[in-house]
């Protein structure tokens, strides 16, 4: 018999296919796409955009920093290309952005070669300083050549041309038409990651973030899949930044190539549980409401959850609006401190424990009885 | 060849500042194996700290770092020894992501204290400069330049002539074996924290009157301090001293001869070639 070259498990090794989680998956997708016939609020819908966009963010970072381990700091260069791309695509060549999108991944897996042909021959620190620099190269060259990019002055989206979609027309206006489209690429990201965790190529990646040089000495082409990984990840990335391009409107070099986007990326992903398919979800679904109540609290009286007089919105606008980001600084401390596999290991913790329970009595003890 | 001649010199100067938050943070990385990347914030502290002394207590930002040096000790003590000692032992990513989030706790809280305004320090020299030869030079870069070099020169008796210095350096060459010898690394590691924290406190109370004061000021200059260190080797002090002013020049140079939007670029592309041909650095052995 052929003996086949034997990866080492991981020491969380994905189960195969579960029918409890699909069902799961599909009741909460249902749940999500008939959720705006009932709450027809603005920043509700507002809220849904964003949670969904940092999703596909933490679901494609995960690829390549959660399953292959290599912590990329320079993500925004993806969302920026990404974010670039469609828009210029659709300000200056007028080409809609459902075409324009492609376009932008394309590009980013082409940068994601290079870029990981230079940084994937380091490693640790050096690797981290490595990514963050070249998105930092990126971000200094687009302010610099204003010819091309318009520079610090960023592009102002005109009005996104209308889909028609199987005779249907549908009209880019409002939160609506961004919320389905958002929970579509959303599902269409967490797939994404589920086959990649389920294929040979998920148990490669792992096998690298465990131990690079054993994976390598059982012969797994290292530069290879860490390209690979970075390539799935880098187009999910510029996904993601072509989207928020379409739905914030406007795009300069600080907000879609900032360091700030990287880290908020990785943050997202770390206090969430990295290396698994709800982790980036689960730190989307912490993260993005509480930085958003903090940056804009008004949205609570719309909702109707607090008086537009309550001392709560002044005191926030006052004093919190500027720091959102000081909500990811406290939970990424907390995480590593205390629970470094993320909020979603202290859930299933405490699942197992309380699930344990009955269990715990041992039999002898109860036999005695 | 005047024009060279300046660019040289002011980049100097600025080197002289850069070397001093470089030795910082390579001090840090040395005794502890910890890269850190809140460097930037502890800095953009001291910016705050020494505006607060001369808005508050009129106090000339180069005299008030008698005040920001200790205060910026005391709390770099502090950090390391409530959050980065327990890390010690943990992946370098974990570390890297502590120092992140120290780091973003530090910027938003000074935004909410003080608001993402731009502050000014202007003394009455901030925009006076000798001439010399045809050269003018800063009057506010001068000073700080030549507190940094005081400074340097002390930190580096400190290092090589008393025994905790000695003791800091041993820590930095073997922690193990340093501890079989009877030295205290938990004491060297706050020790060398404290120092780092306060030279990069130092270093922006010094760059205080020729620079913008805002809470995100700190990550530009975390990002310079790393290419520093790595082009002098990390964990070498001498290296850091070097790699500060030949930055400092880089910059001025690419300012004036390619082009100042792009001097921090070309800063960066040269990191990432050091990076890939010589990533041990200058004056660096190993690649830790």
């Amino acid at each position: 018999m052929r003996t086949r070259l034997q990866v080492p498990l991981p020491s969380r090794a994905p189960r195969g296919f579960s029918v409890v989680g699909l069902l799961v998956f599909v009741a909460v997708v249902a749940a999500l796409a008939i959720f705006p016939q009932f709450v027809k609020k603005p920043y509700v819908l507002h809220m849904g955009v964003l949670l969904f966009l940092a999703v596909i963010q933490g679901q494609a970072w995960n690829v390549v920093g959660g399953y292959a381990g290599q912590y990329s700091v320079g993500h925004a260069a993806y969302f920026g290309v990404g974010a670039y791309v469609t828009m210029m695509l659709l300000e200056v060549n007028k080409i809609a952005p459902w075409w324009g999108v492609w376009a932008a991944m394309a590009a980013a897996v082409l940068l994601s070669l290079v870029i990981g042909s230079i940084t994937f021959r380091l490693r640790g620190p050096y690797f981290v300083l490595a990514s963050i620099s070249v998105a930092e190269i990126i971000r200094l060259a687009t302010l610099y050549f204003k010819d091309f990019t318009r520079g610090a002055e960023g592009f102002l989206l005109g009005e996104i041309p209308t889909m028609n979609l199987f005779g249907e027309e549908i009209l880019f206006i409002g939160k609506r038409p961004f919320y389905f489209v958002g929970l579509g690429l959303a599902v269409v990201a967490v797939a994404v990651n589920w086959v990649v965790q389920h294929s040979k190529l998920g148990y490669y990646f792992q096998a690298i973030r465990e131990d690079q040089d054993a994976a390598h000495s059982l012969g797994i082409n290292l530069s290879f899949y860490k390209n690979v990984a970075l390539s799935i990840s880098a187009a999910f990335t510029a996904l993601a930044g072509g989207f928020y391009a379409m739905f914030v409107k406007f795009i300069d070099p600080n907000t879609v190539f900032g360091l700030d986007v990287s880290v908020q990326i990785v943050l997202l992903c770390i206090i969430g549980g990295i290396g698994t398919i709800v982790g980036p979800v689960i730190g989307a679904v912490v993260l993005v409401p509480l930085s958003e109540i903090l940056r804009n609290p008004k949205g609570l009286v719309q909702v109707g959850v607090l008086s537009a007089d309550s001392g709560f919105v002044t005191f926030v606008e006052r004093y919190l609006s500027n720091a959102h980001l000081l909500v990811y600084g406290i939970l990424v401390v907390l995480v590593i401190l205390f629970a470094p596999e993320g909020v979603l290991g202290v859930i299933r913790r405490a699942a197992a424990r309380w699930g344990r329970r009955p269990q715990d009595v041992p039999p002898t003890a109860a036999a005695k009885a | 060849m005047i024009v060279f001649l300046q660019s040289v010199l002011s980049g100097l100067l600025v080197g002289g500042v850069y070397a001093l938050i470089g030795i910082g943070l390579t001090l840090i990385f040395g005794v502890m194996r910890v890269t850190n990347f809140a460097h930037g914030e502890l800095l953009m502290l001291g910016m705050y700290l020494a505006w607060l002394a001369f808005t508050g207590l009129h106090l000339d930002p180069f005299l008030s770092i008698v005040l920001v040096a200790p205060a910026m000790f005391l709390w770099g003590a502090f950090l390391q020894k409530s959050f980065v000692n327990r890390v010690l032992g943990a992946l370098p990513q974990n570390q890297i992501l502590l120092t992140i989030g120290l780091g973003l706790i530090m910027s938003n809280t000074v935004m909410l204290i003080f608001t993402s305004d731009y502050r000014i320090l202007t003394t009455t020299y901030s925009s006076s400069s000798y001439k010399l030869a045809g050269l003018s030079i800063s009057q506010p870069l001068l000073y700080a330049f030549l507190i940094t070099v005081a400074i340097t020169g002390a930190l580096y008796w400190f290092l090589l002539k008393t025994d905790t210095g000695q003791a800091i350096r041993a820590t930095a060459q073997d922690r193990d074996a340093a501890q079989l010898m009877g030295i205290n690394v938990r004491r060297m590691s706050v020790l060398a924290f404290g120092i780092g924290s306060a030279l990069a406190g130092t270093a922006g109370a010094l760059i205080s009157p020729t620079y913008y004061i805002f809470p995100q000021v700190g990550s530009t200059f975390t990002l310079k301090a790393f290419v520093i260190v790595v082009l002098g080797g990390m964990g070498s002090v001498v290296g850091a001293t070097l790699g500060g002013i030949i930055i400092g020049v880089a910059e001025s140079l690419s300012a004036v001869y390619i082009a100042s939007g792009l001097k921090e670029l070309v800063t960066f592309v040269l990191f990432l070639a050091l990076l890939l041909f010589k990533p041990a650095g200058l004056l660096g052995k190993t690649r830790a």
